[in-house]
């Protein structure tokens, strides 16, 4: 104990030094109930959250597990109060439990009286529960199930949902052994879940509902497929766009008995509800009058499982629709649970806690998926576009330093030392764009691009006929480009880390060939690009990435990269 | 004149003096010790002494550091006092002991004579198992020797004063205690819930009484009396004995005619219940003693309640002490650091505003409890001030204290509290007038608190085990030390705020005493006291110091352990600091290399420092971090002129740069066509037209550009001691405290001159009183007007040598002070009560004692009196009663009542001294 590789902080941070012997053993030992928080090369940090520590005690653990394992594996003593506040948090989980009673219905039952009465004082839970059963329980409105779990959260006393889900409609759905060619010419091949989706499908549907956290490229498509075939039921299936939608359709086809008519798409061009529907967040959240009109598609069918994609994104109005879905199986897929809107209580009281969690390093180091090289390339501006950043309005200087005339350049030099790859050049201005894409010869994807023709380009570029890509944002989320292997990132919005860990997702499916992914940034020196790249480059140094800062001049002198060919 | 007058002497407090100067001068230092507050100021005499041990205040304050044990001793003392000394009056002044009388006035009541009141009566009474007799005995000790109570026994066997006196012979076993005249005001008229002790007592009760404190097995007596007492009682009889006899004493008379009305009559009329007055019966005290089996308390308490609380391992609590510990060091230093810059003003009433509170609570990022706790200890240690300017601000004193190491600033800062009588918890509460306490505020100052905070230390000190210790919640701190004060049970509040503050010192950890906390308990007699123990018991617990920090690409660095402090120093330098603990993790921003750069370190020193410390090769983005920010650190430059001189050709400017004879004027060239002086734009101006170039003063009123004085340049002034500052006068009680034995002995000194030179002191004081009666002057308060002319005669005339002959004590005490009458009392009383017309120091508790006594005895004083005129009045009075300032006193000479207001009396003499 005296050598453990943890230190504990009094501030709830953990310390886990990986090079220590036991380093693994420490990880595998916290990681039910610290959230990672960086993952650089010689110290990873955890922290101890409320959340983190409850879903620990959904997951099954107690909080004397929790106080042994930072005992066993911390370095100094463990601070006493820290040990106090996890049992005191832990405590909390499960004292509430919503369950189903024969005669009345949904109720909520405490093994601790007085904090019944606490949380039935509250304003908050006012309307939300019915009349009071006897000493120690409550009755519940059924529609208000989740509203409840979300306010319990937010007093403070988590409530264990064991209410149990409708069995939904069945539908029979089931994994193919071998894959569906996509193509004429396509193969068919065999394929299996891998162990971890197979872990994260089982620990789902163990816990009921919840989220699985898988990083970019990881497959949480195919754990989401998995989890429509344990199901077995009808599925609602909810997207960011309708490219995503897309993707999902054809992953379905391809990997499961599901055939292309019994999957409809619920999107602003298309309102099929068939036994799998996949439906956009945008649609659901489209008002018209003041009333979202589409809801009665969650109502349409006695749906046995509703799947959520990019549950970090989940914007605020499906957050209400879902806490009146509290009676149907929900499985969350993320590759972070990091929300910059810092509503991360409402992912963990209205989908469910956290089931499975795999760290990102741990998937690269298995090979599924690739590895990756970060850059950031500094460019000087040029004295004229300096002095007319230095006197711009504080709202134009970020377009004007992400724009900067002299990234074209770079951009074709970086594009020019990976002559073989496929390149995606990602941006967030338009102009910037057709402007790099005209000097690159590239297409370019859009907001303004039909959705025919991004299938048809994105199709192109995965088949290898296209080498070069120049995308907007529409592409951050959940387009399948598994072959490109070199991005570089003009501009960006802001600092957001969502969109970096998107991006860079981009580029992780794994390679045929096993090749390093690379991921450039290009940014104005001395500006406020610099400002917001720093923050996202902290963001891929936490999770793990080396990455190197680069001066544009000294582009041409370095070597590309020892890996590339 | 006063031989006219039935004046009875002062018999109980002359016989608890007697009993003081039979003492040893052992025993003496022990009682000065004990109550530090008889010694100051310091008596003349000893029976001055006597008096002001007897006086009401001192009891108070004896009493209030008395323990639970030792109070019920007293109570027992106290409730048998009249049991064993005569027979029961019904009203009027108690009678003088008759303990060696064997025939006492009140034979009557029938009995055998009393016995002595030993200890092992007290013992007995109080009840208790054989292995609570010796902390029975030791309590009983205890009172005495402070003078709690006294011994009227024939005493030890004293040939003289102090000639027997050996060491470690300071206290014989007690033979028949008294308690301390004035004691039974503080202890109430029912101790130990006792009823008074009443005539007619009923038959064979005293005697059985009387035996079952004695020898014979008591309970048996005592229940077989009542039995045969209660023989022929009504129903309900024995079951209203029963609800009194463990008091309260006073029961109210049911309606009449109903039966227990009947059954209060039958023992009344039995005399086993009295009627009080027309609504109340009270349970004479041997009807309750009998009634409790002959006991007075139902047990003894002789030990404190054990102590209450979570067991916590060692290694836990002194990791916790060891953190806390370099938290406080740590913000103590910020806090200095904070004020250097930021001072902030003295509130006018004293204090530091709440404003300026938060800002500090910000920097040390602590709540403001916490962080007013820090500014006060900072304070007690000198090292921040106000710097006594007009108007006055807080800043940081000069001291050595960054260059000593963690555990040597922790001691001193543990040191500080220990002796502070400050109450920083006090700190956001409101006073009486509501205004919010302020720290550093002289209204935190709270002269119990050293006496308290020693009190929690002992309790914490005494749930420690072999590798485990306990952590009591407060409330089991306050029940442990409600038994060792009963009468004064320290506020909840203030045993939270120093188990507080304990805490945050790292005192204890986790709630539990540290072992560096061990170090602050008082060391054993046995023991030398070793110079740095307190520094050493800290640094012992401290983790290792870690000297190398691990550089990771996110910026950020991860030092594992504690870091040294040549490392601490870079990293507070170089970096933010993100997480503090048992390791730190510190983050590298551009802010934070620039302060690096400000403070002169370089882009290379500063990456050769790291890589020096770091056992892995510094990151890239570190690097590039660093270098890049060198790069554009001082890219824009700010520098300090006084005036400037610009032309447009750029050759007159140079030949004035290097022209010789202009130095003085520090000429910089800033550009090819502005050069910056360092001398103001006039003189300036005037050396230049001196030097025959006409220049132009630029500006509308020629403006004169001065910096900023820097605040960090300030002088700092000199630390003074943590009394100086404004925080209230330390007054100390102990400091003013003469050596105890130097005042027993210079008080043995004057007695013995007094006995040799009587008859000149007895002309002196005739010389005297008529000094004083002529008027003059007014006597100020406390001022030695006769006595210590008299000491310095009388001490002239002692032949040399502190032990002088010794001097017989009166061989017939009891029998003297039993004869006192009038028409005797000037006879005896130059032999026994030799300083009885010395009224040694006029301190105000001595003319109280010497009021309250006569007022018990009714007898008379002298009193002298500021008249409305200012001159003296000297009246003989007899006290009627003393309250509320104002003393009701008879003038038997003019018949006359009269009340005069306490602080108007100069002096107050026992009637027996005119001669």
């Amino acid at each position: 104990m005296p050598d453990g590789p943890l230190i504990v902080q009094s501030d709830k941070t953990l310390l886990l030094e990986v090079d220590h012997p036991s380093a693994e053993q420490a990880r595998r030992s916290i990681a039910p109930f610290a959230e990672l928080e960086r993952a650089p090369e010689h110290v990873h940090t955890y922290r101890l959250t409320a959340l983190g520590l409850w879903n620990a005690r959904a997951a099954g653990h107690d909080a004397e597990q929790v106080v042994n394992t930072l005992i066993e594996f911390s370095r100094y003593p463990v601070p006493h109060a820290l040990l106090v506040d996890v049992a005191e948090t832990m405590a909390r989980y499960g004292r509430l439990v919503l369950s189903q009673d024969p005669a009345h219905g949904l109720v909520l039952r405490t093994t601790d009286k007085a904090v019944l009465a606490e949380v039935l004082k509250s304003r908050r839970t006012a309307g939300l529960v019915g009349e009071r059963l006897d000493e120690s329980t409550v009755a519940v409105h059924p529609s208000e199930r989740g509203h409840l779990k979300q306010v319990l959260v937010k007093l403070g006393w988590p409530a264990e949902d064991l209410a149990g889900y409708v069995d939904g409609e069945k539908h029979p759905i089931e994994l193919s052994p071998v894959t569906k060619p996509r193509t004429p010419h396509e193969k068919a091949a065999a394929w299996e879940m891998r162990p971890y989706q197979a872990q994260a499908v089982d620990g789902f549907w163990h816990g009921g509902s919840g989220v699985v956290v898988l990083p970019c490229g990881a497959g949480k498509t195919i754990v989401g497929a998995g989890a429509m075939a344990k199901s077995g039921t009808t599925t609602l299936i909810l997207v960011t766009n309708t490219v995503s939608a897309r993707q999902w359709r054809d992953e379905l086809v391809r990997r499961t008995t599901l055939t292309e008519d019994e999957i409809g798409e619920y999107s602003g061009a298309r309102k099929e509800i068939k036994p799998v529907t996949i439906a956009t967040y945008q649609v659901l959240t489209t008002k018209r009058k003041g009333v979202y009109t589409h809801l009665e598609l969650l109502d349409a069918r006695d749906w046995g499982l509703v799947l959520y994609d990019e549950v970090h994104l989940l914007p605020a109005p499906v957050f209400r629709m879902t806490a009146d879905l509290q009676a149907r199986r929900r499985l969350g897929l993320t590759a972070t649970l990091v929300r910059e809107d810092g509503r991360e209580d409402e992912v963990f009281s209205l989908i469910g806690p956290k089931r499975f969690d795999a760290p990102w390093k741990d998937i690269e180091s298995q090979g599924y998926i690739a590895p990756a090289d970060c850059v950031e390339v500094r460019l000087t501006l040029p004295e004229s576009e300096r002095m007319t950043y230095a006197t711009a309005e504080l709202e134009d200087k970020y377009r004007l330093a992400a724009s900067a005339s002299g990234k074209k350049k770079v951009v074709e030099q970086l594009v020019a030392r990976h002559p073989d790859d496929q390149v995606l050049v990602i941006g967030q201005y338009l102009d910037q764009l057709e402007e790099l894409a005209e000097h690159l010869g590239a297409p370019i994807i859009t907001g303004a691009t039909t959705n025919k023709e991004r299938q048809r380009l994105f199709g192109a570029f995965r088949e290898g006929e296209i080498t070069r890509l120049v995308v907007s944002k529409v592409a951050n989320y959940s387009v399948d480009l598994p072959e490109a292997s070199v991005a570089i990132q003009v501009s960006g919005s802001f600092g957001s880390r969502q969109e970096e860990a998107q991006r860079l997702g981009r580029i992780m499916r794994p390679k045929a060939d096993g090749r390093t992914a690379h991921f450039y940034a290009v940014v104005a020196r001395d500006t406020v690009d610099q400002d917001f790249a720093a923050h996202r480059q902290r963001f891929l140094a936490e999770q793990g990435y080396a990455y190197r800062i680069v001066d544009a001049e000294d582009l041409d002198e370095s070597p590309a990269d020892s890996s590339a060919p | 004149m006063a031989s006219s007058l039935p004046a009875a002497p002062a018999a109980a407090t002359r016989h608890f003096a007697d009993d003081l100067r039979q003492r040893s001068d052992t025993a003496l230092a022990a009682l000065l010790r004990a109550r530090p507050d008889l010694a100051a100021p310091s008596p003349s005499t000893l029976r001055s002494l006597a008096a002001r041990a007897s006086s009401r205040t001192s009891l108070e304050r004896a009493l209030a550091r008395t323990d639970a044990l030792t109070l019920q001793v007293l109570e027992t003392v106290l409730a048998l006092e009249p049991v064993f000394r005569a027979p029961p009056e019904s009203q009027g002044p108690r009678e003088v002991p008759e303990r060696s009388d064997h025939t006492p006035p009140g034979a009557g009541a029938g009995g055998p004579p009393p016995g002595p009141l030993s200890t092992e009566v007290v013992s007995w009474a109080l009840g208790g198992s054989a292995e609570d007799r010796p902390r029975v005995e030791a309590a009983v000790r205890l009172a005495v020797e402070q003078a709690l109570l006294w011994d009227a026994g024939p005493g030890p066997d004293v040939e003289g004063g102090e000639a027997s006196a050996g060491p470690g012979t300071a206290l014989v076993a007690p033979v028949d205690l008294r308690t301390t005249p004035g004691l039974d005001e503080l202890l109430g008229p029912n101790p130990a819930g006792l009823g008074p002790h009443l005539d007619p007592v009923p038959e064979g009760l005293t005697e059985a009484v009387r035996r079952s404190l004695g020898s014979a097995p008591g309970p048996a007596e005592t229940a077989a009396a009542l039995d045969t007492l209660l023989a022929g009682a009504p129903p309900g009889a024995r079951t209203i004995l029963d609800a009194l006899a463990w008091g309260p004493p006073v029961g109210v008379v049911p309606p009449a005619g109903s039966r227990p009305r009947d059954a209060v009559n039958w023992l009344v009329t039995e005399h086993l219940l009295v009627r009080s007055d027309a609504r109340h019966v009270v349970l004479p005290r041997l009807v309750g003693l009998a009634l409790r089996g002959g006991h007075t308390h139902r047990q003894p308490h002789t030990r404190a309640p054990g102590l209450q609380g979570r067991t916590v391992r060692t290694a836990t609590v002194d990791a916790e002490a060891a953190s806390a510990a370099l938290e406080l060091v740590r913000r103590v230093r910020v806090l200095r650091q904070y004020w250097d810059g930021h001072p902030p003003s003295v509130l006018r009433a004293g204090g530091l505003g709440v404003r300026d509170l938060r800002r500090v609570a910000v920097q040390l990022e602590a709540d403001e409890r916490a962080t007013a706790f820090v500014i006060e200890v900072a304070a007690l240690a000198g090292l921040v001030r106000d710097d006594g300017d007009a108007p006055p601000s807080y800043v940081p004193t000069v001291t050595d204290w960054d260059d000593l190491d963690d555990a040597t600033r922790w001691a001193r800062l543990v040191e500080a509290w220990l002796a502070s009588r400050r109450a920083p918890w006090l700190v956001g509460s409101r006073d009486d007038k509501g205004a919010l306490r302020a720290p550093l505020s002289p209204d935190l100052q709270r002269p119990w608190v050293p006496r308290l905070r020693n009190g929690v230390l002992g309790v914490l000190a005494a749930g420690s085990a072999e590798e485990t210790v306990l952590a009591p919640a407060p409330g089991a701190v306050v029940e442990v030390l409600t038994w060792h004060t009963p009468r004064s049970v320290p506020p909840a509040s203030a045993v939270e705020g120093l188990l507080a503050e304990a805490e945050w010192l790292g005192v204890t950890g986790a709630g539990a005493l540290s072992t560096p906390g061990r170090a602050l308990l008082p060391v054993p007699p046995d023991q030398p006291q070793v110079p740095g123990a307190i520094a050493a018991a800290l640094r012992a617990v401290l983790p290792h110091e870690v000297d190398e920090i691990l550089l990771q690409g996110d910026l950020t660095g991860i030092v594992p352990g504690r870091p040294t402090r040549e490392l601490a120093r870079l990293l507070e330098r170089s970096t933010d600091i993100e997480s503090r603990g048992a390791a730190t993790t510190v983050r590298f921003s551009p802010a934070s290399v620039t302060r690096a750069l400000d403070q002169g370190e370089t882009a290379d020193g500063l990456l050769d420092e790291l890589a020096h410390r770091s056992p892995v090769p510094v990151p890239q983005p570190l690097d590039y971090l660093v270098r890049d920010t060198a790069r554009r650190h001082g890219a824009v430059r700010v520098g300090s002129a006084s005036s400037y001189l610009r032309a447009a050709d750029a050759t007159v400017l140079a030949g004035l740069e290097h022209d010789p004879t202009l130095v003085s004027l520090g000429l910089v060239r800033l550009a090819p066509t502005v050069l910056a002086a360092s001398v103001p734009a006039a003189t300036l101006h005037e050396t230049l037209r001196s030097r025959g170039l006409v220049s132009a003063l630029e500006g509308p009123d020629g403006q004169v550009l001065v910096a900023r004085r820097g605040v960090t340049g300030r002088a700092m002034p000199a630390p003074r001691s943590a009394a100086a500052i404004r925080m209230g006068s330390a007054s100390d009680v102990a400091t003013r405290t003469p050596d105890p034995e130097a005042l027993v002995a210079e008080l043995r000194a004057v007695e013995t001159a007094a006995r040799a030179g009587a008859r000149a002191r007895a002309d002196a004081a005739e010389v005297a009183h008529s000094v004083t009666a002529t008027g003059g002057g007014i006597p100020l308060r406390g001022y030695r007007v006769v006595g210590s002319r008299l000491n310095r005669v009388s001490t002239a005339e002692v032949p040399p040598g502190p032990t002088g002959p010794p001097v017989p004590p009166a061989p017939t005490n009891g029998a003297a002070a039993r004869g006192a009458t009038p028409g005797e009392s000037p006879a005896v009383s130059p032999g026994v009560d030799p300083e009885d017309d010395d009224p040694g120091t006029q301190h105000p508790a001595d003319g109280l004692a010497l009021l309250r006594d006569a007022l018990r005895d009714g007898s008379t004083v002298i009193v002298e009196v500021a008249g409305h005129t200012g001159r003296l009045e000297r009246r003989e009075l007899k006290p009627l009663n003393l309250d509320g300032g104002r003393l009701r006193a008879l003038d038997p000479d003019r018949e006359a009542e009269l009340t005069i207001a306490v602080h108007r009396i100069a002096s107050v003499l026992p009637t027996s001294s005119t001669p």
